[in-house]
């Protein structure tokens, strides 16, 4: 089947701002949507910039906005967004070329939550590792899916609107570390994201949640850790 | 060098999000329309005169009364929802029923008022 395919391009070498290209492109309806850009990049304009690596969605390079969503390119089928397909760069973020942003404020902002394990007390008596019940596991399973593809923060109108609060990935990450009974810096978490530009932006819209390519419950974590804030319960 | 990271207010509303996303804006909506009635209602009041009944004429007009009622009860209901939602964070499982269900008691409700409202206006 034939493809139009809208391609958000900015050079910044040339260009004061960005500008759309239109390609007519043959692929079957299995094909991805990372497949069709390929196909662009390397028969047709080999200046197309976007970001790609594993392609299985497992790295999370390749978050763009497909006809109007956020999505991973490498996860969406042709015949899932139509014939007609606009890509678009992710929002909220400096426009570097093409589809690629500037991950930078994006990854600042992930480590304002402390995302790794803390715990300074002594090791076991046996000197191995800290034991965790299974149940104690799956409180936070949910959330150590999360592959940083920034797919939710930029789907985010808290974040659109400003940069500085951390966003979802960082509260889903934090989230991760708060709910590990292994870990013990959850208090100094919660205080950080108790801040101006913390928790307290996330206003429900719920576009995180539909953005994330991992089928996280991202407003849902966000919500126990607002839970955890209020109550300091971390049940 | 690079485009800057802003985020147009037609590029945000042309973002398509989830039902969840409509009411926010909405409830966005709906915060502005009551700022706006209580400003031109404390003005009415300040004022006074045939400028404050003027401003009055605004606010008293069927039709800025059916948007006024809109933003009043659907900013309640939603945030009414999203209380009970941040209260309880296992119910944000089924944060779309809830959504249905914010409909199911909004449309009725804002239904009959527009109804009542037209009525009183229209029929004299």
């Amino acid at each position: 089947m034939e493809v139009t395919v809208k391609i958000f391009r900015y050079n910044p070498e040339k260009d004061k701002r960005g500008n759309y290209v239109t390609y007519k492109v043959d692929a079957d309806e299995n094909d991805r949507v990372l497949d069709v850009l390929e196909y662009i990049k390397g028969k047709m304009d080999g200046a197309l910039s976007f970001r790609r690596s594993c392609a299985h969605g497992v790295c999370g390079s390749d978050a763009m906005r497909i006809n109007g969503r956020n999505m991973l390119a490498c996860k969406v089928l042709v015949r899932d967004v139509g014939t007609n397909i606009t890509v678009e760069p992710i929002l909220g973020l400096p426009i570097k070329k093409d589809l690629i942003v500037d991950m930078e404020p994006f990854f600042d902002n992930y480590k304002k939550v402390l995302p790794y394990f803390i715990n300074d007390s002594a090791l076991p008596e046996n000197g191995r590792e800290r034991l965790q019940s299974p149940e104690e596991r799956a409180r936070f399973d949910e959330t150590t899916k999360c592959i940083l593809c920034a797919a939710c923060t930029t789907s985010c109108p808290s974040f659109w609107a400003n940069g500085e609060y951390y966003g979802p990935a960082a509260i889903v990450n934090a989230h991760r570390f708060i709910f590990d009974s292994r870990d013990e810096a959850a208090d100094q978490r919660l205080q950080i994201l108790a801040e101006t530009d913390g928790i307290a932006r996330c206003h429900t819209a719920y576009n995180c949640t539909v953005a994330c390519p991992r089928e996280i419950k991202v407003t849902k974590a966000i919500g126990e850790v607002k839970m955890a804030m209020m109550t300091g319960k971390l049940d | 060098m690079g485009l800057k990271r802003d985020v147009s207010l037609s590029t945000g509303l042309r973002y398509r999000g989830p039902a969840g996303y409509l009411t926010f804006i909405l409830h966005r909506i709906g915060g502005l329309g009551m700022g706006i009635f209580i400003t031109l209602h404390i003005l009415a009041s300040f004022v006074g005169g045939r400028f404050g009944g003027a401003i009055n004429g605004i606010y008293e007009n069927w039709a800025f009364q059916i948007f006024i009622f809109f933003c009043v009860m659907f900013h309640a209901i939603n945030g009414l929802r999203i209380t009970i939602l941040d209260l309880f964070p296992k119910l944000l499982d089924y944060q779309t029923e809830a959504i249905w269900i914010e409909w199911a008691v909004f449309i009725p409700l804002y239904g009959i008022s527009v109804f009542v409202i037209l009525q009183t206006a229209l029929g004299g």
